[in-house]
């Protein structure tokens, strides 16, 4: 019996508790999706699906946690480079228009 | 999608085979359902955004939805190679096609919908949720994919005698099928090559 299966109140686990905190962290994820989507400058949108990008490897990780599968960090992991690429790459593009890499 | 099940297989055999999950527990919906609006939201967005740009972005938010999803459903693989392809590669070739053209700035935000084709559409959707209550739930062991003696099960015995790889995704890429993902490689390459000589370039750089 891991400290995910571990009781804490009225029969739901810690592993419940981590699901409903990533349901949580989705929910704020749509909320940030306002700003992506409304702009009104693209310095807006970059700097929302930055966050996006961040809500998601929190998402990501704990979900490897709640459901006890230690290898879905690694996609957090890969989510976290892949964040600052995108980033970067949307940032070049509107400050110098040709430059993506 | 070649590019993508080479990726699959190249991810493949980094993580372990996922074993079919149990059937998914009710309390855990609220994940499944917020992702799900989650996903639903940006693709609407990306469809309907008039910038190009901005659609690319939000595209970007939608791939992070799909990979938490696909991680939910315990398909690493896949999420992994849904990073690496949409949020990663798409992003960047987009932007590098935007870069090449021109991009014109629009005063409205978001395009007009064509009611006529949202009904046909929504019509089509409807018909094809109504097929949804024969599907098996999900980690079902008795869902005819899993539980098929002749292809599923044959495959998950006879994989590691047959080939030596632990894997049976890996081994079902790249020994059964070897000469079909060889294929594929061919395809990728010639694809690259394409792009090189479209480019006017010598190598990739």
């Amino acid at each position: 019996m891991t400290l995910v299966d571990a009781t804490v109140v009225a029969g739901y686990t810690v592993g419940d508790f981590l699901l409903l905190a990533a349901a949580g962290f989705v929910v704020l994820a749509i909320g940030m999706l306002y700003r992506a989507v409304k702009g009104p400058t693209m310095q807006d949108r970059v700097l929302a699906v930055n966050v996006l990008g961040t809500n998601t490897v929190v998402i990501l990780a704990i979900l490897a946690a709640a459901l006890s599968e230690p290898t879905f960090l690694d996609i957090a992991l890969v989510y976290a480079l892949l964040n600052f690429l995108m980033a970067i790459a949307i940032s070049k593009f509107t400050v110098e228009r040709g430059g993506v890499l | 999608m070649t590019g993508t099940s080479l990726l699959a297989a190249a991810a493949g055999n980094l993580l372990p085979t996922v074993t079919p999950a149990a059937p998914v527990p009710a309390q855990v919906t609220a994940v499944e359902g917020s992702l799900l609006a989650f996903v639903v939201l940006t693709a609407l967005a990306t469809a309907l955004a008039r910038d190009v740009l901005a659609a690319v972005i939000v595209f970007g938010a939608y791939s992070l939805g799909m990979a938490a999803l696909y991680t939910f459903y315990r398909a690493p693989d896949v999420a992994l190679t849904e990073a690496a392809i949409s949020a990663g590669v798409t992003t960047v070739l987009l932007l590098l096609t935007l870069a090449k053209t021109t991009r014109i700035d629009h005063d409205v935000a978001f395009e007009s919908v064509n009611v006529p084709a949202v009904g046909a559409v929504g019509l089509l959707f409807g018909g094809l949720l109504l097929t949804m209550g024969d599907v098996p739930a999900v980690g079902s062991p008795d869902a005819p994919v899993w539980s098929n003696p002749d292809v599923t099960q044959w495959y998950l015995s006879e994989s590691y005698a047959q080939t030596g790889v632990d894997n049976t995704v890996m081994a079902v890429l790249a020994a059964f099928r070897g000469f079909d993902t060889f294929g594929e490689a061919v395809v990728v390459f010639a694809g690259g090559i394409a792009a090189l000589i479209v480019l006017h370039r010598e190598v990739f750089a």
